[in-house]
């Protein structure tokens, strides 16, 4: 375990100089947010109005919050951004320090689906409010509006023979087992029980034989469809997947299956080692007002909890993400129902 | 203390022996122990166990595919041979400065990214792409085939266009080596050229084919970007369950233990290889 000892003192060095710096600039609000959460102008204006500073880290992946998080017990960041799926690890670890609602103006202006956020799975725990809904997209059905006629309302349509070998899939386990059980109609996508997890493994067998491939990044995805004739595709990345499409001169469409739609939902949380709770309040509800929400979706191309976008109507089912039963599993049955020939 | 000028050799050795053990030997070693754990919930158990070679080996799906790889390889490594002996045996024909120009066009592909290839020669075996157009163009399709993407025939064609430089050069190099006195001398003894290429040339030139193939097979196996992104649905192989062990599924252990097994084979390549390419080549 000599390797160990190694790696814990480099963490322990890194750490060293990661409370150095912030130890330097410790008036400032600590934020740690996805790239586009964030942006300069944003800052300006919050500061200008508050007359608090900010220092924003950008993080790439779910691990690396949780690494920053964890690794420094909190105390690193104020505020930070993470999807619902993930808080409730911060929770259990005790991480996250409960939100205010009161604090929040904004946050009662916010889209009908966001305002009792009780009804927002994962964004509470015993009552208290943890995580506050920024920004979401979901996962949704993009169709060749030329070749798919009518319009498609249901996931089903990927099953369809009339499409067989026009459907572009996405190469992940997880999500395939949850969005077949919700187009099974299962309540509980996320749950899974042994039965249900083999009807749902038979019908991803089914769907794997009307399938052209599947695809994992969304330039991947983009590229098959130029090359191929694409009717259908299973879109892991939403709307930046259709803009993407649409600005190369596809005639594409997209829905959110009435079955319900999978969707991610990022949310701003404080930090169990925040340092000036006021502060971090003024940050998120900054972040809800309307010119913040519209920019975000303008920018990004994802929808915010603020003002109607493109992602979802009002009357969309979207169902958040959340850890599923057993992930090895689930991945364990992707890689057998892709050796089934 | 050792005198100033005998300390830097040292430290060379030192450093030479240091390098290979310390980037080389105690990875493969932790990655040999990690196969002996087990994972439980997302988080690796760090006690003995053989589970992951048992699951291996009576798991209905593990050894069907790897079996189909190897087939695989192997198949691309005779396609890569096959397509890469007429090549070199061509520029060792060439005279002077013509030879070298020409081999170094033929590498020039290992220039470029591996990403940038297989996307291009997707994107060239698609429905809409180059092939299937000049296909139709020619009169040889009647309408644009799915045969060439997303299968193990997509697999197959671009590993082998991939892999061709590393076939091409050591034949070419065994090719080279062989003397032109023994070319003459088989003439001189009134020898066909067909005879002297059977009796003399190829038989000197094998060690070079065996170890272009090993290679080539050894590449291909362990390759998992290939076949994720032109083997669609059917063209399902071990190195792609290898790498969903490490990604998603994060059963690291098991994942080791599928290293393990593919190690083994590569390692028996490489000795085949090797074999084949002493052997003759120090019988000239």
């Amino acid at each position: 375990m000599g390797l160990k000892k190694a790696f814990l003192r480099l963490a322990t060095i890194g750490l060293g100089i990661g409370l150095m710096t912030s130890a330097a600039l410790a008036a400032n609000l600590r934020v740690l947010a996805w790239d586009g959460y964030a942006d300069p102008d944003w800052v300006k204006d919050f500061t200008a109005a508050t007359g608090i500073g900010v220092d924003v880290v950008f993080i790439g992946s779910d691990d690396e919050i949780w690494a920053k998080i964890k690794g420094s017990e909190g105390q690193d960041f104020d505020v930070f951004a993470v999807n619902t799926a993930q808080l409730q690890r911060y929770i259990k670890a005790d991480l996250v320090s409960p939100i205010d609602i009161s604090k929040l103006p904004n946050q009662k202006e916010v889209l009908p689906r966001f305002r009792d956020l009780s009804q927002v799975s994962g964004d509470t725990k015993d009552g208290k409010v943890y995580g506050i809904p920024f920004c979401f997209d979901s996962i949704g059905l993009i169709y060749d509006t030329d070749k798919v006629k009518p319009a498609p309302t249901s996931m089903s349509v990927l099953w369809d023979p009339a499409y067989k070998g026009k459907i572009l899939a996405y190469d992940n386990g997880e999500h395939n087992f949850s969005f077949t059980a919700l187009t099974l109609g299962y309540k509980d996508p996320f749950n899974l029980n042994a039965e249900q997890m083999a009807a749902v493994k038979a019908k991803l067998v089914e769907l794997k034989r009307n399938v052209l491939s599947f695809y994992t990044t969304a330039d991947e995805a983009q590229q098959i469809y130029q090359n191929n004739d694409v009717a259908l595709i299973w879109a892991n990345y939403g709307q930046q997947q259709v803009k993407a499409l649409q600005k190369i001169g596809a005639h594409v469409a997209y829905i959110n299956p009435s079955e319900g739609a999978l969707a991610w939902l990022d949310n701003w949380v404080i930090s169990k080692g925040v340092r000036d709770n006021a502060a971090a309040e003024k940050w998120i509800d900054f972040m809800l007002t309307k010119k913040v929400g519209g920019e975000l979706s303008e920018r990004t191309g994802f929808g915010n909890t603020v003002v109607e976008s493109s992602s979802a109507g009002g009357n969309d089912k979207l169902v958040w993400l959340n850890n599923v039963e057993d992930p090895l599993k689930r991945s364990d049955l992707w890689n057998e129902i892709k050796a089934t020939p | 203390m050792l005198p100033r000028d005998r300390r830097l050799p040292l430290l060379v050795t030192v450093l030479a022996f240091a390098l290979p053990v310390l980037f080389v030997l105690v990875p493969l070693a932790i990655f040999l122990v990690y196969s002996f754990f087990g994972v439980d919930q997302g988080t690796i158990v760090y006690t003995p166990t053989l589970g992951n070679y048992v699951r291996f080996f009576t798991d209905p799906i593990f050894l069907p595919v790897f079996w189909n790889t190897i087939v695989l390889c192997v198949s691309v490594a005779v396609i890569c041979i096959l397509l890469a002996y007429p090549s070199a045996y061509f520029l060792t024909t060439l005279k002077g400065r013509w030879r070298y120009a020409l081999l170094m066009l033929l590498l020039v592909p290992l220039l470029m990214s591996y990403v940038i290839k297989i996307y291009a020669i997707r994107s060239i075996l698609g429905l809409n792409g180059f092939l299937n157009k000049a296909l139709v163009a020619l009169g040889i399709l009647h309408e644009p085939s799915t045969l060439f993407v997303f299968n193990m025939n997509a697999i197959l064609l671009t590993l082998s266009l991939l892999l061709i430089p590393f076939a091409i050069l050591p034949i070419f190099l065994s090719l080279e080596r062989i003397p032109q006195t023994l070319l003459r001398a088989s003439d001189d003894l009134g020898a066909s050229g067909l005879q002297t290429f059977l009796r003399i040339t190829l038989p000197l030139s094998l060690p070079g084919v065996a170890s272009a193939a090993s290679f080539v097979f050894v590449l291909a196996i362990g390759d998992f970007l290939t076949p994720q992104m032109v083997g669609g649905i059917s063209g399902f192989t071990f190195g792609r369950i290898l790498y969903s062990q490490f990604g998603t599924a994060y059963n690291w252990p098991f994942g080791a233990a599928l290293s393990v097994a593919l190690a083994i084979v590569v390692i028996c390549a490489i000795l085949i290889g090797e074999r084949f390419g002493r052997n003759r080549g120090t019988s000239i």
